[in-house]
């Protein structure tokens, strides 16, 4: 086996240790496990980024020409945009999703490995070393987004099954305690979180562990934040190399519209962030739906579709 | 009189109406929800396009489409979806109703006046409550923002003195930036729909071509490409590594000069950019019968794809495809650089092909019935694509516009404290309330760090008052 395909296992290792790190840490909060989870996961995030340099260097040809050495960048981007945004906001608890999905998506990278490949005429252009990692970079930013959409929606159906459990058993107490629970604009946690937990409830205990929905919303906000604008420029950068490659800088090319739809999706979430009816449950629902878009402009495009950007090819 | 002025009333009237009626559909045309539906069915239609094969002919779609979707495929042109009018007039309604939300809405959502609010109804407010008096607690206020940067101004409501402290306020405008960014993209569309053009030439290695649009002359000296055999985990693969056409070219009326021609590196010649675009090789082909030409073989060499009649016959010859190798059992080989190239050539009676016959250069075929045919030499040709496109600078402006305005506003958090002083018994009360473009919780931290900082700051009795 290459020395690259063990740097890639040995980084899919410390993916999958840190993943448990960083679920136990989920689970009981134990500080030990999340002491282990951050060093794990940025060994294998540079030893990522290490097996890509070495690659390129050894072989003189741009790593990133195809699906092995995009989804080994995708990987470790996302692994590195989360642990950026972790030491800005602490969201640590989502480490274990994000490692889990990274050494998914690495295993997977490794079944296109073909080996070293120069790229097609229309390939070797300084703009593969701009356009690239920034389309990567966007794509990353939306996993570690719908990760905490993904938090969010747990926290808000398992709040909402504690509230139904709360107004049945206020419902069988008596008509006069039945009523709902306001909740203010800068949503804190449900009261039934916090006496459900009081009374031991392990959901609500759990539960309580995550931050508020409006904290894991504004989380959500931050990430896109830093996606949209990456994927906008994304899209420019690859609009200017076709211009220089092909001729247009739109072609209609499967790829390039399945990112316009991706970037259509965004930037609904965008503007329907600004509505307090939507910040919140429809915003996550809607980070989830874009990074569905994303996966299907980044594998279903490549593999299902052929056209400019096709790796069949 | 009555009977002059009546018509002028109605007429009045009517045309207030009209000024009414149309002010309702603008203000419809600029609703925040409509122009989210407009940007949902541009997705929707967009992915249409992704997911639907586009630009094929209705018989690729009958081939592999189930016969109702085909049906509405063609009838609903979701085989041209990009180009059809429906998408091009739902984009021009997205930039309408884009531009009149900016103006009706986003202006004055965005810039608000400075008013009075009612402070306990504001989600991020907080009440500190001083010994000093109103001129000092105020003073002290003020100077706060300022020493922090913060834009300070003061206006009177109903004899109240508020203090209005504002950060990021210019960042307020990020939504028109990101907003004209997008009309700017439209407007170098749409320039490109009225005064562009493109097209592609195909140009025989020694031939010239004149560019129809423009009278620009090409003339390909010499086209050559480079192919290499690399062994890859899943075998052996032939990679292209470089197309090169060399040129000699004038724009109309002009000299010819030399150029070169590669991938990636197009020449603008007179404001139109030509791209090397793939080459082939051309053969060519002469027809005999029983040793003398015919009429109708072909002049000049085919390309793959071109074909002619064989005489009089019903029966036709089809130049099918280039073969570089022909390998020693005499079969079509892997390797895509010229080593005993052939051609495979597909004959057919009327529109029934009988056969394909994979024939080396440089060799006659017996046709039967005195017709031989000869397949001769090929000659490389280069593809060229050609564009002129006038909207680039505002496409390429636009696209920057949008970003700076995307990154203003999702980096920027412009935010408003309102502050009123009062006098209380014990002294005042400063009562803090702050607003920001994005909603509260995005605040929240940085609202109760300040608002503890100002609380530190006005309870400390060492503190003078600012000037
Ligand atoms: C259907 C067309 C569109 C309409 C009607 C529309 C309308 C609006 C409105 C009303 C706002 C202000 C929301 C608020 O603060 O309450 C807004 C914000 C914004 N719009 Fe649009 N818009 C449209 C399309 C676009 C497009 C295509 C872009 C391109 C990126 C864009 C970029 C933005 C940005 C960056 C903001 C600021 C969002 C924020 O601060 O979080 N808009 N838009």
């Amino acid at each position: 086996m290459s020395f690259d395909q063990d740097l890639i296992l040995a980084a899919i290792s410390a993916y999958i240790v840190a993943t448990l790190a960083f679920f136990n840490y989920l689970l009981s909060r134990i500080e030990l496990s999340r002491r282990i989870g951050i060093p794990l996961a940025m060994i294998g995030c540079a030893l990522q980024f290490y097996e890509l340099v070495y690659r390129g260097t050894s072989s003189h040809i741009w790593p990133l020409t195809n699906l092995y050495g995009s989804l080994s960048l995708f990987a470790a981007m996302s692994v590195l945009i989360f642990l950026a945004f972790s030491f800005r906001l602490g969201i640590w608890f989502m480490g274990g999703f994000v490692t889990a999905l990274a050494s998914a998506f690495l295993a997977y990278a490794l079944t296109w490995n073909e080996g070293y490949l120069p790229a097609v005429p229309a390939l070797q252009s300084y703009w593969i070393k701009i356009h690239v990692p920034l389309v990567i970079s966007a794509y990353a930013s939306f996993l570690v987004a719908f990760v905490s959409s993904l938090l969010y929606l747990i926290k808000y159906y398992g709040e909402r099954s504690l509230d139904a459990k709360a107004t049945r058993a206020a419902a069988a107490a008596g008509p006069e305690l039945s009523r709902g629970t306001p909740r203010s604009i800068i949503v804190g946690d449900s009261p039934n979180l916090e006496r459900a937990a009081a009374s031991g409830n392990a959901l609500a205990l759990w539960l309580a562990t995550l931050p508020t929905l409006a904290k894991l919303d504004s989380i959500t906000y931050q990430i896109v934040s830093l996606g949209l604008p990456l994927l906008t420029l994304g899209i420019i950068t690859g609009a200017w190399w076709a211009k220089e490659a092909w001729g247009a800088y739109w072609q209609w090319d499967p790829k390039e519209t399945a990112a316009l739809v991706s970037w259509i999706v965004y930037a609904m979430y965008m503007h329907l962030h600004t509505r307090t009816a939507w910040r919140g449950l429809r915003c996550a629902w809607l980070s989830v739906l874009g990074f569905a878009t994303i996966i299907f402009c980044y594998l279903g495009v490549n593999i299902w579709i052929s056209g400019l950007h096709s790796y069949k090819m | 009189m009555a009977s002059t002025s009546a018509p002028n009333l109605q007429t009045r009237n009517l045309r207030e109406q009209l000024a009414e009626s149309f002010d309702d559909l603008l203000l419809q045309l600029s609703n925040f929800w409509f122009g989210m539906s407009l940007l949902a069915l541009w997705g929707v239609m967009t992915l249409i396009g992704v997911v639907v094969e586009q630009g094929r002919e209705p018989a690729f779609y009958a081939e592999n489409y189930a016969p109702a979707l085909t049906r509405l495929i063609l009838r609903l042109h979701l085989d041209n979806i990009y180009h059809g009018s429906a998408y091009i007039a739902l984009v021009a309604l997205i930039v309408a109703c884009m531009i009149l939300a900016t103006f009706k809405r986003v202006i004055p959502a965005r810039l608000p006046p400075l008013h009075a609010v009612k402070i306990d109804k504001i989600p991020l407010h907080a009440t500190i409550a001083l010994p000093q008096d109103v001129a000092t607690a105020r003073a002290r206020t003020e100077a706060f923002f300022r020493e922090r940067g913060w834009l300070v101004r003061k206006r009177e409501h109903s004899g109240v003195e508020w203090t209005f402290a504002d950060k990021q306020n210019w960042a307020r405008r990020g939504v028109l930036v990101a907003h004209l960014g997008f009309v700017l993209i439209a407007i170098g569309t749409t320039m490109y729909w009225a005064w562009g053009y493109n097209g592609d030439t195909t140009i025989l290695t020694g031939a010239e071509v004149t560019i129809p649009q423009n009278g620009t002359r090409l003339h390909l000296d010499r086209f050559a490409y480079q192919i290499e055999p690399i062994q890859t985990r899943g075998g052996l693969v032939y990679q292209p590594i470089d197309y090169v056409s060399d040129l000699h070219v004038a724009p109309r009326e002009g000299a010819l000069h030399p150029a070169v021609l590669r991938v990636n590196a197009p020449l603008d010649i007179g404001g139109t950019l030509y791209y090397q675009s793939s080459y082939g090789a051309a053969v060519a082909f002469a027809l005999t019968k029983d040793g003398k030409p015919v009429s109708g073989s072909p002049a000049v060499p085919l390309k793959e794809g071109e074909g002619f009649t064989i005489g009089s016959t019903a029966r036709s010859i089809r130049y099918d495809r280039f073969v570089a190798t022909i390998d020693r059992d005499g079969r079509i080989g892997a390797d895509p650089r010229p080593n005993n190239p052939g051609v495979v050539i597909d004959v057919a009676d009327g529109n029934q092909l009988i056969g394909s016959i994979l024939v080396p250069l440089d060799r006659d075929l017996d046709l039967g019935n005195g017709y031989r045919l000869r397949v001769g030499r090929s000659t490389l040709f280069s593809v060229i694509q050609y564009r002129h496109d006038p909207g680039v600078p505002f496409v390429g402006l636009g696209a920057f516009v949008l970003l700076a305005g995307l990154c203003i506003s999702f980096w920027c958090v412009p935010a408003r404290f309102y502050v009123r002083v009062d006098e209380t018994p014990e002294g005042s009360s400063v009562g803090i309330a702050a607003t920001t473009v994005k909603g509260f919780e995005i605040f929240d931290e940085q609202f109760r760090s300040l608002v503890a900082a100002l609380r530190g700051d006005l309870q400390d009795p060492s503190a003078a008052p600012a000037t």
